[in-house]
Parts: C-alpha cells; structure tokens; sequence
C-alpha cells in the first residue's frame, strides 16, 4: 500500500467540516444537537405504550420520560431527523454505488460470529446510551459543539473504554 | 435571532421538517465520509483507519467555533441551546460501556442506521441490538435507577469549569484537535493496510 | 494532506480571533420599552396577600414564593416554601431555569414592594413569563394577612368574609393575633386579577439524545 491510493470516500476533514454545518444548523435552527439514540428511546417508549398501555403507566421509566418530553412519543425531532439519516444514507450509497446486502467482516471470521458480536455490541451500546443520556452524536459530538462537561466526558470514556478493549477484540476486525 | 424554533421564529411542525432536512445531511455526509463501514470505524482502535477521529474532531470544532461566531454576531443566543446535563458517574460508567459496544459491533447509533441504510446487514442485526438493549434499560430501570441519577451537576460548560472563557477554551480544543489529526495521518502511515 | 493544511489555516485563524475577541454575554431585551411601559402602567403583575395567602394555605403546588432580600434577612423570617435570591443574583446564570419557565407562577416579595418590582422588570424585560410581584411587599403582608383588622362600622358580608379568612390564613401561618393599627381600608383598588399561569412553550429545545 505505499502508493497512495484514491479513496473512494469523501476526504475526512472535507467531511468534517460538512458534518460540522449540519451541526451548527441544527443548533441555530431547532437549538439542539444532533443524536441517535434518543430516537431508538422515542420508539421504544411508543411501542411499550402500544403494547401494553397499563405497565407503561405504572412504570417509572415511561412517567419519566412523560415528564421530560410533551406530546406523543414518536412526534419528536429526534424520529425525524433519523428518519432524514436513513434517506441520506441511503442517497449517498445510491451516488457512489455503494447499496448491497452484505455482512462486513475481517476475512478471519465467519459472517455468524460477527452478527452475533454486532448484536451484542448493539445491547451494550443500547444500555450505555441510556446510562450515558445520549451516545456519540447526541452526548459526545454535540457535546463538543456546546463545550458540555458531560459531553465531552461520555466521549473520553467511549474512546478510552473502546481503546482498552480493543486488544481482546482485534481479531474481528484486522 | 436564534435559535429560530425556540424563539418561535419556524413553527413547530416546520422544525419537525427541518429536522428531517437536517437528518438527511447528517446521513449523507456519514455516508460520503465511510462511517457505514464497521471495519472503517473500527480501525481508529487499531491505527489503520483514522477517519473518525478526523471527521469526528472536525465536525465538533467546526460546529464549535460555528456556535461561538453566530453569537458573537448576535445570530443565536446560547443560553437558549440545549446542553445535555450531566451526570457524572452515569455519564462515565455509560460511557465505558458504549466503548465496549462499539468496539464488538463497530458501529455507534448513528452509524450503523447509515449502514443499514444502504444494505448491511450486521448494521440492521446492530440496531436490533440497540433495541434490546434500550428496552431492557427500561424494563430494569429500577436496577440503573440510583446510577442514573447520581453525582448531578446541572449542565456546566467545560470553560466555565476551568475559570475560561468559551473563545480560549475553543482555541485549546482546536489546537488539541489539530494535533491529533496529525498524529493520525501519521499512525496510518506507521499502520498501513487497504481501505476497507 | 492538502485538505489537512487548508483545514490547521482555517481552523486557527478562526479559534485565534475567537479567542481574542471578548464574549459576547448581553442579552438581547425581549420587550420594547413601549410595551414595558404597558405593561407597568397595567400593573398586571401585582398579586393581592390574600390571593397569596390563600394559595400558601392551600399549598398550592402551581406557586412559588421567590424572596429577593438579602440572606440575612431571609434568614431571619420568609413567606412558608419561599426561596431566596437576593437581587443582585436576578440575572446570574444559576437561576435562569427557575426565572424563565412555564409551569409555576413565580411570586417576588421584599420589604416594601420596590425591589420585588425591580426583580420583574428585569426578568420581564428578558422577557420571561410568569413572575409575579406581591403587593405591598412583607409589609402590607403584616397588616393585612398576619393581624387582620377586625372590620369597622359598616358591616358587608364581604368584609366579614374577607377577615374570617385572613384570621384563618393567619392562624395557619402562626401569625399572632396582636391588635394592629393599620389604616383602615387601605385595600388596594383596582387591581386587576393576576392572571392563572399562562400556558406557555417550552423556552428550551427539548433535548435528550
């Protein structure tokens, strides 16, 4: 690999700086950052009142988030905005050819053990977004944009936390 | 001036819209900058992909110094920006064990909705494991109940903490930011390897 | 490493200037001095001690006394469930969340009513909602709620209402029953009601990710 080769991606910190404006408009137009895992929570909440209505009721976790949010659970910026990132995902991968059903993996693992490790890594990440009060966009990114302590701690112990495992795990990936 | 829908300048349903607006440049430009791939971003853990660090970094000290300018135009008030509170152990305990799950699935939340968006699979199995994992902090909140909550600090901005202004805090960050973005491209000519 | 060049140019001319040029901490006056001055003239944000007193005896949930002396004196006697912010701290950062918000009516008192008042104008010019000053200040609140004056010639149902319930509210507050020699009939005239608290959005982004 010496010869450098062209990317296919978008160059990084051309993609930072967009990613940046995409931040900063969120914040001047709806005073908020961006986040991903408060939409899974909207859901999560909507389909348990769904579901079963009288164990949400009763329950402190669903008359929290009541008392932290107004109106229907799935009326919520966050449903939308990840609504828009599945339509821009998609866009982007359409433009650079890039749509196919595949599993990734390191040529090292089967397609089995990767699925079940992603499924794990998702509940882990699932509880520690919750833990965390947003995951790396909702805490860690638009924590740096508004300088929060919180923020910018949830994203030292994200990175510091994946760093320290990394070495048990580097068989999925290299 | 801003922001426009807390100062009720855009209706509440026209922010629902933006938002979705707002979305689609979010995925888009994860999309272009290779956060799909789980074995991209897994490769800041082991230097032979730094792309996240740079568009991460980027991104934040963009939208940082963005902030800082438009309210020393007077465009957006930042008292009126939402700042996530913070809860100390919680927010480190939770922390940790997103870094654990990042390093097992590859993706962070937002990614791998990008990825499943255009067709992988472990990305859709990932948010699968998202859901299961958000539920069962539901169901057994009672347990994290005490975590949750405890060692609140209100949501105290870094530069306040450390007696700075935000301008001075912004350019530590930035040369902070810009050193490791050369000490990136510097580890990924030490660990060279294919772009997945 | 183009881009990365362009981007160390960009980013620390930008954080140099950033850092150099002082914050910008004003905020911006939500309301014109024209519609201070209705406002004011209105008198709408007085609030009578009997409507207080009726809501601390029912310990009204929706009300929250806010006493803007100093320590000290707050120490020494405040209104049951009131807090303190002594008027030099009106605008510090610590107490926007509880200043600007749409859940509770926030009642001011100080001695007379001057400083409680100032604590509204400032806020109100900020323009928050739902602060409320009460009227005559712990003063009038003395005369008129802690020892009531029994009513004098002319006997109207109203007035005797009016004193049962002070006497009542008095003796809920642990006031004493000392005669006091307060100018008769000195009810303010003409106020108009304070409104119930308005129904008001959010004034933050919800956030939560």
């Amino acid at each position: 690999m010496n010869q450098p080769k062209k990317s296919r991606y978008l160059n990084p910190y051309i993609g930072g700086v967009l990613l940046g404006l995409v931040l900063l408009a969120a914040n001047f137009i709806s005073g908020r950052g961006l986040g991903a895992s408060g939409a899974i929570k909207s859901v999560v909440v909507a389909t348990t009142q769904t579901v079963a209505p009288k164990y949400a009721a009763r329950t402190k976790y669903f008359q929290e988030y009541h008392e932290e949010h107004s109106g229907p659970p799935l009326k919520n910026w966050l449903v939308f905005q990840m609504l828009g990132v599945i339509v821009g995902g998609f866009a982007s991968g359409a433009f650079a050819g890039r749509l196919k059903f595949k599993v990734e993996h390191s040529p090292e693992i089967t397609s089995r053990r990767r699925l079940v490790f992603a499924l794990l890594g998702g509940i882990f990440f699932g509880v520690g977004s919750q833990l965390g009060r947003g995951c790396t966009s909702g805490s860690a990114l638009s924590g740096i944009a508004v300088i929060s302590f919180g923020g910018i701690i949830t994203m030292m112990a994200i990175f510091g936390g994946a760093y320290a495992l990394a070495w048990f795990f580097r068989k999925n990936w290299i | 001036m801003g922001p426009l829908a807390v100062n009720d300048i855009i209706s509440p349903n026209t922010n629902f819209f933006l938002a979705f607006v707002i979305g689609i440049g979010f995925g888009f430009v994860l999309e272009q900058s290779g956060f799909s791939s789980s074995r991209k971003l897994a490769g800041l853990f082991y230097g032979y992909d730094m792309v996240v660090l740079k568009v991460f970094f980027t991104g934040g000290v963009t939208a940082m110094l963005g902030l800082l300018f438009f309210s020393l135009f007077g465009w957006v008030d930042l008292n009126l920006v939402y700042v996530n509170p913070t809860f100390l152990t919680s927010a480190i305990v939770g922390g940790l064990i997103m870094g654990a799950g990042f390093i097992m699935g590859g993706f962070c939340p937002g990614t791998s909705f990008c990825g499943a968006a255009i067709g992988k699979l472990d990305a859709m199995i990932f948010i699968l494991g998202l859901f299961i994992g958000v539920y069962f902090f539901a169901f057994g909140y009672p347990m994290f109940e005490t975590l949750y909550k405890s060692a609140p600090m209100s949501s105290p901005k870094i530069s306040t903490m450390l007696n700075l202004s935000d301008g001075v805090f912004a350019f530590i960050l930035v040369v902070v930011a810009l050193g490791m973005f050369y000490l990136a491209e510097w580890v990924e000519k030490k660990f060279p390897r294919e772009e997945y | 490493m183009k881009p990365l060049h362009y981007l160390t140019l960009i980013l620390m001319i930008l954080a140099l200037i950033i850092a150099l040029v002082p914050q910008n901490t004003t905020r911006p006056y939500k309301l014109t001095a024209l519609q201070m001055l209705t406002e004011i003239r209105a008198g709408t944000q007085f609030v009578s001690p009997d409507e207080v007193a009726d809501k601390i005896v029912k310990k009204d949930p929706s009300i929250q006394m806010i006493d803007v002396r100093n320590p000290r004196e707050f120490d020494m006697f405040s209104l049951p469930g009131a807090i303190n912010i002594p008027l030099q701290d009106i605008l510090s950062e610590t107490n926007f969340d509880l200043l600007n918000q749409g859940t509770k009516m926030n009642i001011f008192y100080s001695n007379g009513s001057t400083e409680a008042n100032e604590a509204w104008l400032l806020t109100r010019q900020l323009g928050y909602q739902n602060n409320y000053v009460l009227q005559g200040g712990l003063n009038y609140w003395m005369e008129t709620i802690l020892n009531p004056m029994p009513p004098g010639n002319v006997i109207s149902n109203d007035e005797i209402a009016r004193y049962d319930f002070r006497k009542a509210a008095s003796m809920a507050m642990g006031g004493g029953n000392i005669s006091a020699i307060a100018p008769s009939a000195a009810a303010p005239a003409g106020t108009p009601k304070p409104g119930v608290v308005p129904v008001q959005k959010k004034k933050k982004a919800s956030g939560g990710c």
